[in-house]
C-alpha cells in the first residue's frame, strides 16, 4: 500500500459527534442548552455567588420592590420579601435545592429504572414480565397525588420529597429501557457479539447501551421537567421544603398572601420555575430533533 | 481430503407456544446429515421456510439442536460452548446494515473477538487487525472508521474480514451476496475464492442466485420442509435434477438460461 | 411521437458548501407501449431520476433540463402543481418492497377503493359505492388475483411480497395510467415469484399498450422483458440501444462489465475460476469524479477521460465514452472524424 490516507476528512465523526453537529446547528436547542447549562452552574456555584443570606433578613428592609422600581434599592436587585430576604439570593439558592435537586433525582430514577430494565430484558418469561411491570402501579396514579401520599406517609421535608419523586419517575425508565435493549438484541451486531463469545453483560455494555443512550436521554429531559414540576409544587403545598428553605415552590406559596402589596415575591419565583422547565423542554426537542435527522440520514 | 465437519441427524423442533393443554411440536430441521472437506463450498438451497437459515444458526451455534450432533475434525462440538465453536466456524450475515455495531469503530469492532479468545496484546492486536482488512481489500487506515462512512459492498467486507479474523475452519454465507450490486457481487466472489485458496477454508452457501451457486459451489444439498431431498454434485444436480421440487427450483431461472442460449 | 422525451436531465443537492450533481445531464426517451429498462448500480441516480419524472423529489434537490417532453407538452415551462397535475393523471410508480408501501393500518379493499378516482363514477351516493366495489374486484382480476373476496378482505402484513406487488401494481392502473415506472419491484422476492410480476407486467404492456420503465440493478435479470435499455453509472449517462445490442453488443466498458458479469456470460468460465470484474468500488456522492465518472475503474481509460464524454450514437445504439468498444472498424473511422 503506497498510501495510507487518502481521504481528505481528518475528523471521523461517532454517532455522537453527528447527533452533536445537529443539535449545533438548531439555534433554539443551542439556545436552551445554554439556558441549562446557566442554571446547572447556578445551582453549584449559587451559594457561593449569592450577595446575601437566604434565610437572615434584614428585618429593617421588608418589601423592598425590585431594582427597577423607584423605591428599589440595587443592593438588592429584585427586592426583597415581608422579613426583608433578598429575593435574588433566595432564587439563587433556590435554583441548587429545586433545580440541582431534580438533576439528582432523575439521575437516580434513571439507574434504578435502567438496571430493572436491562434485567428485565435479559430475561424472559414470567420474571422479565415481573420485573417490567411491578412499577406499573406508580404508573395508575397521577404522580402528583402520589408523591403527595408517599410524603404523608413519610413525613414532610424536602428529602422525603427527594425520595417520592424518584419513585414515581422509575417506571418510565424501566419500560423504556427494556423496549430498547430487546429491539437491539434482534440486531445483528448483537448476534455477531454473543457468537464472539461475549458475556451478557460485556454485550449489554459495549454493543446495547451506546445505542440506546440518546433514547435515554431524551426521556430523562422529560422526567427532568416533570421532576422540576413535582418538586416546586409539593414545596408549594408545604409539602416539601420546609421553611426557611428558599425552594422555588415554597417562596412563591409564602409570597402569596402578599401578592397585592408585593407581586414580584410571586412573579419571580414563578418565572424562575417557567425559566428551568422551558430551558429543559428546549434541550429534550432539540435532542428528539437530532435523533430523528440523523435517523433519516 | 480429510473431511472437516461432519454433521449427523442434525434436528430442530419447536414446541407450539399457543395453548397449554396441546403442545404440539413444529419441526423445522429433521435429521440433515452432509459432510464438507477443506477447499470445498456446499451450497444449500430451498424455498422460504425449508429450513436453511435454521441450519446456518444451528451450525454456528446461535440456537441449541435438539438432538443431532456436529462433528469438528472429528471432535464434537457441544452446543452453549460458544467459545471454541467461535473459532472454527463463522458466519457472515445478509444485511451488512444491522450487522455492524454503528457506534464502534472498525478497529473495536475487529478488536472485541480478539480480545475474548485470544491472549494477543494491545500491538499485536492492531497488527492483525491492519493485516486482515489488507487481506480483504480495504486500507488499514479504515479502522477508524465508523461503520456509516462505508458503502454496502465494503461493510460486506468488514463482515467477511471480521469473520476470518479468528482464522476459522468454515465460513457460513447466509445469503451474504443477495444484496449487493452485481459488479460488487463478482469482486465479492473473487475474494471469497482467493482466501479459500489461502486459508483452505470450506464454505456453506445459502442462496437463491444459481448462477453464483453454479459458479462457486462444489456440491449442492436440497432442502426443502427441513428434510435433505436431494444432495450430490453441482453440475449433477444442476443438468439432471431427480426430485420434483429440485426440478422446479431450477427451471426458473435456466429457463431464462437456455432462453439465452437460443436467442444467441 | 415520443410519450417521455428527456434531453440533459440534471439533479442537483445543494448543500451548504457546494452543489453535487447527483445526476448528470442523462438524457431518455420513451415511445408508446415500449418498455425500457433503466439498468445501474447502487449510486447510479435511477431512483431519482424516476422520482424526478414523477415530479416527487423535495426543495432540497434541483431539476433543469434542456427538454422535458411529455406527450408533446414542454412541462419545463408549467409551474410545479400544473406539472404534478399532468404527470399523476398520466404516469404510475410502483416500489421495491411492496409491503412497506401498503398501508399496514387498513385492508387492501380499503386501500384500493381510496385509489379509484372519482370521476369513474356517477350517480348517486349509494350507486358510486357499489360502483366502487365492483370496480375494485375487477382491478384485483386484471392483476391475476381470482380469489378477490379474501384479498379485500386481509391487511397487508397477511399476505405474500408477490402478492403485494400486485395490489400494488392494481393500485397503480386505477388511474389508468400510459407510462408505468416499476422502481425496482422485485428486488426483495424469490426467482419464482420475481417471473409472476415480470409476467405480469408484460401482459399488462401487450394487452393495453401500456409503457413500462424497468429499473433494475440486474442487467441479465430485464434482458429477457424489455425492448430497449437504459444503463446509467453513478449519475451519468452510459449507454442506451435495443436490448440485443446492449447484451450482444455492448459499446461502453462498464456495460460490457455489467455483461461479463450476469451468470449467462459466465457459463463457459470453469467452475470455481475468477471472475471478470472492474477494480474499485463506485465513488460515493462526496467524492465524485470529474469528467467520466467510470474513469478511476475503467481500463480503457486515457488523458481526454478527465472531460465528461458526450453522446455518440450508431444506428439508434447510443453511448457516451471517448474510446468505445467497437466491433465494425468502419464505424471507429467514422467516430474519430
Amino acid at each position: 500500500m503506497a498510501r495510507d490516507k487518502i481521504y481528505l476528512e481528518e475528523v471521523f465523526p461517532s454517532p455522537f459527534m453527528q447527533l452533536w453537529l445537529v443539535f449545533r446547528k438548531t439555534p433554539v436547542a443551542m439556545a436552551g442548552f445554554s439556558c441549562f447549562i446557566f442554571l446547572i452552574i447556578l445551582a453549584i456555584f449559587g451559594p457561593v455567588l449569592a450577595p446575601h443570606s437566604p434565610v437572615e433578613g434584614q428585618l429593617n428592609m421588608p418589601l423592598l420592590p425590585p431594582a427597577w422600581h423607584a423605591n428599589g434599592d440595587v443592593s438588592y436587585l429584585l427586592g426583597t420579601d415581608e422579613l426583608g430576604r433578598d429575593m435574588l439570593s433566595r432564587l439563587m439558592y433556590g435554583t441548587s435545592l429545586t433545580f440541582g435537586l431534580s438533576f439528582i433525582v432523575v439521575i437516580i430514577s434513571l439507574v434504578v429504572g435502567v438496571i430493572i430494565g436491562s434485567l428485565s430484558a435479559l430475561t424472559s418469561g414470567l420474571k422479565s414480565s415481573f420485573l417490567n411491570h411491578f412499577l406499573d402501579v406508580i404508573l395508575s396514579i397521577p404522580s402528583l397525588l402520589l408523591a403527595i401520599i408517599i410524603v404523608a406517609i413519610l413525613g414532610p421535608g424536602i428529602d422525603n420529597t427527594v425520595w417520592a419523586v424518584v419513585m414515581v419517575l422509575i417506571p418510565q425508565f424501566v419500560h423504556i429501557t427494556r423496549y430498547a435493549v430487546k429491539e437491539e438484541f434482534r440486531k445483528g451486531y448483537v448476534l455477531a457479539s454473543r457468537l464472539d463469545g461475549a458475556s451478557p453483560f460485556r454485550i449489554l455494555y459495549y454493543s446495547i447501551f451506546p445505542n440506546i443512550v440518546d433514547r435515554i436521554m431524551s426521556q430523562a429531559t422529560l422526567a427532568q421537567s416533570a421532576a422540576i414540576l413535582d418538586i416546586a409544587t409539593l414545596g408549594f403545598l408545604g409539602l416539601g421544603a420546609q421553611i426557611p428553605l428558599p425552594e422555588w415552590g415554597a417562596t412563591l406559596a409564602n409570597g402569596l398572601d402578599l401578592f397585592y402589596i408585593a407581586p414580584w415575591t410571586v412573579y419571580l419565583p414563578g418565572l424562575a420555575i417557567l425559566f428551568a422547565v422551558v430551558a429543559t423542554n428546549l434541550v429534550g426537542e432539540g435532542i428528539r430533533h437530532a435523533l430523528k435527522v440523523s435517523k433519516e440520514r | 481430503m480429510t473431511e472437516l465437519l461432519k454433521v449427523q441427524g442434525l434436528t430442530k423442533s419447536y414446541s407450539d407456544k399457543g395453548s397449554w393443554l396441546n403442545k404440539s411440536r413444529t419441526t423445522v430441521l429433521d435429521s440433515i446429515s452432509f459432510t464438507i472437506e477443506a477447499h470445498k463450498t456446499l451450497a444449500v438451497i430451498g424455498e422460504t421456510g425449508s429450513g436453511k437459515s435454521t441450519l446456518a444458526r444451528l451450525l454456528v451455534g446461535a440456537e441449541p439442536a435438539s438432538s443431532g450432533s456436529i462433528f469438528l475434525n472429528g471432535q464434537e462440538l457441544k452446543s452453549g460452548s460458544y467459545k471454541h465453536r467461535c473459532q472454527h466456524i463463522r458466519m457472515i450475515f445478509q444485511d451488512s446494515g444491522t450487522t455492524l455495531n454503528p457506534s464502534l469503530t472498525i478497529k473495536q469492532l475487529l478488536d472485541e473477538p480478539l480480545k475474548l479468545n485470544t491472549s494477543l496484546d494491545e500491538k499485536k492486536r492492531t497488527e492483525l487487525i491492519r493485516k486482515t482488512l489488507q487481506k480483504v481489500g480495504l486500507l488499514g487506515d479504515h479502522m477508524n472508521f465508523y461503520p456509516h462512512m462505508f458503502s454496502g459492498g465494503q461493510k460486506q467486507r468488514i463482515s467477511l474480514a471480521r469473520a476470518i479474523i479468528l482464522q476459522p475452519q468454515v465460513i457460513i454465507l447466509d445469503e451474504a451476496l443477495a444484496s449487493l450490486d452485481p459488479s460488487l457481487r463478482s469482486q465479492m466472489i473473487n475474494l471469497l475464492l482467493d482466501l479459500q485458496q489461502q486459508m483452505g477454508l470450506a464454505y456453506i452457501l445459502i442462496s437463491h442466485n444459481l448462477g453464483i451457486i453454479r459458479h462457486f459451489s462444489d456440491e449442492i444439498m436440497v432442502l426443502s420442509l427441513g428434510k435433505v431431498i436431494e444432495s450430490g454434485k453441482t453440475l449433477e444436480i444442476m443438468t439432471k435434477p431427480q426430485h420434483k421440487i429440485t426440478q422446479k427450483l431450477m427451471m426458473d431461472q435456466s429457463f431464462q438460461l437456455r432462453a439465452k442460449k437460443l436467442k444467441k | 411521437m415520443n410519450l417521455l422525451d428527456i434531453r440533459n436531465l440534471s439533479i442537483e443537492l445543494i448543500h451548504d458548501e457546494e452543489n453535487i450533481l447527483a445526476v448528470d445531464k442523462v438524457s431518455l426517451s420513451m415511445k408508446e407501449g415500449e418498455v425500457r429498462g433503466l439498468v445501474g448500480e447502487s449510486g447510479s441516480g435511477k431512483s431519482l431520476l424516476a422520482q424526478a419524472i414523477v415530479a416527487v423529489l423535495d426543495d432540497k434537490w434541483h431539476v433543469h433540463a434542456d427538454r422535458f417532453h411529455w406527450r408533446g407538452i414542454d412541462l419545463l415551462r408549467l409551474s410545479m402543481p400544473e406539472r404534478k397535475a399532468i404527470l399523476s393523471r398520466d404516469v404510475a410508480m410502483i416500489f421495491q418492497e411492496p409491503m412497506a408501501c401498503l398501508d399496514p393500518t387498513t385492508t387492501v379493499g380499503e386501500q384500493l377503493a381510496e385509489a379509484i378516482d372519482e370521476s369513474q363514477l356517477s350517480g348517486f351516493f349509494w350507486q358510486k359505492q357499489q360502483q366502487r366495489r365492483s370496480a375494485v374486484i375487477k382491478l384485483l382480476h386484471k392483476v391475476g388475483i381470482k380469489k378477490h373476496s379474501e384479498c379485500i378482505k386481509s391487511y397487508p402484513h397477511q399476505l405474500t411480497e408477490a402478492l403485494c406487488q400486485r395490489v400494488m401494481i392494481a393500485i397503480a392502473l386505477a388511474r389508468q395510467p400510459i407510462l408505468l415506472i416499476a422502481d425496482e419491484p422485485t428486488a426483495a422476492m424469490e426467482t419464482t415469484n420475481q417471473g409472476q410480476v415480470f409476467r405480469l407486467l408484460a401482459s399488462l404492456n401487450q394487452l393495453k399498450n401500456m409503457a413500462i420503465l424497468l429499473i433494475s440493478h440486474d442487467l441479465e435479470n430485464i434482458t429477457h422483458w424489455t425492448n430497449t435499455i437504459t444503463v446509467m453509472y453513478s449519475g451519468q449517462f452510459v449507454e442506451a440501444g435495443t436490448t440485443e445490442q446492449i447484451f450482444n453488443k455492448a459499446m461502453h466498458p462498464y456495460t460490457q462489465a455489467l455483461v461479463d458479469s450476469s451468470p449467462m456470460a459466465n457459463l463457459h468460465l470453469p467452475a470455481k475460476s475468477r471472475l471478470m470484474t472492474l477494480p474499485g468500488s463506485i465513488p460515493i456522492l462526496q467524492h465524485l469524479p470529474i469528467g467520466c465518472r467510470l474513469g478511476p475503474r475503467c481500463p480503457r481509460a486515457q488523458q481526454d477521460c478527465v472531460k465528461a464524454p458526450s453522446v455518440s450514437s450508431f444506428h439508434g445504439h447510443k453511448v457516451s465514452c471517448h474510446f468505445p468498444l467497437l466491433q465494425n472498424p468502419k464505424l471507429q473511422k467514422a467516430s474519430r472524424a
